[in-house]
């Protein structure tokens, strides 16, 4: 006799997808993490495209990490033509990513995932016992969104990010107003650190992770073009395929990824262990104080990493503003460049981890082939084993309780199923 | 409605990126106080609730894109008494359906993910809800303006729908000020023919119109704006792929095929 436990609608996640355990009288027979969002085959919609409009289609891919999605495609068009830009301009992008960071872990800690630690279905219900530090999650998150908003000219899907630089720079004004808010909410991004390290992390999904961060340098960051791995060493990320073996399996509309035959995580945990030692001032200590909670091989640490990155982030967008105002934004136009028949990779570390963005384009600078490889879709594999422990472990349990485990399990992931979905085309 | 009566609201997502539930959840300084004059049954993305009552409003993100889409569609449009579209997706399907090309859904599976792949869920050419069922008001957008659909939402508390915008955003772009990106620039701006309602926002940091808002207006000439970039240097196809970008599934689009065989 076996029985089928089903999550039919993983909410508090961005996207649509459901969960399907068959457990038998004492083992698991089967997991499937089934993602039922439509494809929007982004790669073949972006063929003939000329690439200055490549981004505002591939931005498109996802809402949450749209910030990520257009910088990995910007990147990977001027790795094609060979396009420096200036340092202002790396330091603004850097702005930008840890500006997503912010926005969106404070979205995930305080609106995703903390109703399940304080027992409500929504923050919105929260209000009743804690109104208070709604708000003041809110305005964390909005902080981040300024970010955004100052940067790529719009919270979602913006347009001011361009190959070559931006559109348009912000003024001191602005980013000063843009710190003012940010040193407001810090109280709220060390309060996440310590919320999530004072909850009693369950163990049910603990089993052994293989983990992959980009290299970001000497510095904790979100930008890198090497990929760190903890089974074996570093890559280029023009090597990305060797390490995102992907299959398609028949129950779900994205890719699986395994690297040397076993499934791996990207994200806030895997960046806390291959690059923590690198983390700077309060959000190394908080690093180092809870390094023994952090756990690489259980996911449910996963929240605490994203909490010790939001404070990291939070402080370092002061430190990036302070020295851009002081330095005072230089006017500058969008660096030149010579469009050739080339192939590009971008890799930015998306808020649930790496993205990979390579594009090929012909001597008019349009696309002839593209290939997106979503952070969610390389989790996925990782998901279901997590799945198949904690449900094995869990075994004896009543049927809802080993409901809400898978999706307590999978919303520490903090999947993005949109991404996962659009899909990836193997050479 | 009566007056300490909190309407019943669902705010669900089918196929897209998510970016108009995201921005509702982006609606930092009104989401607390907005959401307290509705009951909130569900919230796909925001919340755990999976209330099944009958459903006041119900706001729709995202495409048709699978048959379970479209299964979920028609139920929420049973339960509901209102139902608006919010977003482009699930007006005309947006960028899945606009820039899709001839490729019939069967080829583009292969295409992305390999000969072998096959699926459980059955795929369907994207479209919008409005191909499907009765929509009762359509908020345009990719994404979706923060203040367009807090207007929606106040004017519904009250037992209204709020205004269109009709106008392009080239007439926003005028009022203010802002120097023309085609004529001065030699962009290959989509402001004219496009559906305002952002106040120019791209034009305003020097970006041209790519037309989020959805397919060219029923009343403005497009074949003037087609002749026009292909006077700026742009040529036949790069004008094409930037008027089909958000023009969905929709009659404009075939409008817009026509006027590139006409020119070939």
């Amino acid at each position: 006799m076996s029985k089928i436990i089903r999550v039919d609608e993983i909410t508090r996640v961005e996207g649509y997808g459901s969960i399907e355990v068959e457990i038998g009288s004492s083992e698991v027979l089967g997991v499937k993490m089934n993602i039922s969002e439509g494809p929007r085959f982004f790669e073949s919609l972006v063929k003939t495209v000329k690439y200055d409009k490549v981004p505002d289609i591939m931005r498109r891919i996802c809402a949450i990490c749209t910030a990520t999605h257009t910088l990995a495609s910007i990147t990977a068009i001027e790795k094609a033509f060979k396009v420096d830009v200036t340092p202002q301009t790396r330091n603004l992008r850097d702005l930008l990513i840890h500006g997503e960071m912010i926005e969106s872990h404070a979205l995930h800690l305080y609106f995703l995932a903390l109703p399940d630690i304080l027992g409500y279905p929504d923050a919105v219900a929260m209000t009743d016992k804690y109104m208070e530090q709604v708000k003041m999650a809110l305005q964390l998150k909005k902080a981040g969104n300024m970010i955004h908003n100052t940067l790529g000219g719009r919270e979602v899907h913006g347009m001011n990010e361009r190959v070559g630089g931006f559109a348009s720079l912000p003024t001191d004004d602005t980013l000063l107003k843009i710190k003012t808010a940010l040193v407001d909410s810090r109280p709220t991004a060390e309060l996440a650190v310590k919320l999530f390290s004072e909850v009693e992390i369950p163990t049910y999904a603990k089993s052994e992770n293989n983990l992959m961060a980009l290299d970001t340098g000497k510095r904790f960051g979100f930008i890198g073009n090497y990929i760190l791995t903890s089974q074996a060493g570093r890559y280029p990320a023009e090597e990305y395929l060797q390490l995102t073996n992907e299959k398609t399996f028949k129950h779900s509309n994205a890719k699986f990824s395994t690297f040397q035959g076993k499934p791996f995580v990207v994200g806030a945990l895997s960046r806390m262990f291959l690059n923590g030692s690198k983390l700077e001032g309060a959000a190394a200590e908080l690093y180092r104080e809870n390094y023994d909670r952090l756990d690489s091989n259980n996911i449910l640490t996963n929240n605490l990493a994203q909490a010790i990155e939001l404070l990291h982030s939070v402080d370092r967008s002061i430190q990036i503003i302070d020295e851009l105002v002081s330095t005072g934004i230089q006017e500058e136009g969008l660096a030149e460049f010579e469009i050739q028949s080339s192939r590009g990779v971008g890799t930015i570390e998306a808020p649930r981890g790496i993205l990979y963005h390579d594009y090929t384009f012909d001597e008019e600078g349009k696309i002839t082939k593209a290939n997106v490889i979503t952070p969610t879709a390389q989790n996925v594999a990782n998901m279901e084993k997590d799945y198949r422990v904690a449900a094995g472990r869990l075994i004896k349990e009543p049927d809802y309780k080993i409901r809400e485990t898978l999706e307590i399990i999978a919303r520490a992931y903090d999947p993005c199923i949109s991404c996962s979905v659009h899909l990836v085309k193997c050479p | 409605m009566k007056s300490n009566y909190k309407p019943k609201i669902g705010i669900f997502g089918l196929t897209g990126c998510g970016g108009d539930q995201l921005t509702i959840l982006n609606m930092e300084d009104d989401l607390i106080e907005l959401l307290g004059n509705f009951e909130l049954v569900q919230f796909q993305m925001g919340s755990s609730r999976r209330g099944n009552s009958i459903l006041d409003i119900a706001l729709v993100e995202g495409s048709v894109s699978t048959k379970t889409d479209l299964q979920r569609l028609k139920e929420i449009r049973e339960k509901a008494t209102y139902l608006v579209a919010i977003g482009n997706c699930s007006i005309d399907g947006c960028l899945q359906a606009g820039m899709s090309g001839e490729n019939s859904i069967k080829v583009s599976v292969k295409e992305v993910y390999g000969e072998e792949a096959k699926f459980d869920s059955e795929f369907l050419d994207a479209k919008g809800a409005v191909d499907y069922v009765p929509v009762d008001f359509k908020i345009p957008g990719c994404p979706i303006e923060k203040k367009e659909i807090l207007q929606a939402l106040t004017s519904m508390l009250h037992g209204d729908f709020p205004q269109e915008f009709t106008y392009p955003v080239c007439v926003e772009c005028k009022l203010n000020e802002y120097p023309c990106l085609i004529t001065e620039k030699g962009e290959s701006c989509l402001g004219p023919i496009i559906r305002g309602g952002c106040n120019a926002r791209c034009p305003g940091l020097g970006v041209d119109c790519i037309g989020c808002r959805g397919p060219p207006l029923d009343n403005v000439n497009i074949s003037k704006e087609f002749k026009l970039l292909l006077e700026e240097g742009y040529n036949n196809e790069y004008v094409m792929n930037r008027l089909r970008m958000f023009s969905g599934n929709t009659e404009a689009r075939s409008r817009i095929k026509k006027l590139l065989e006409e020119s070939e």
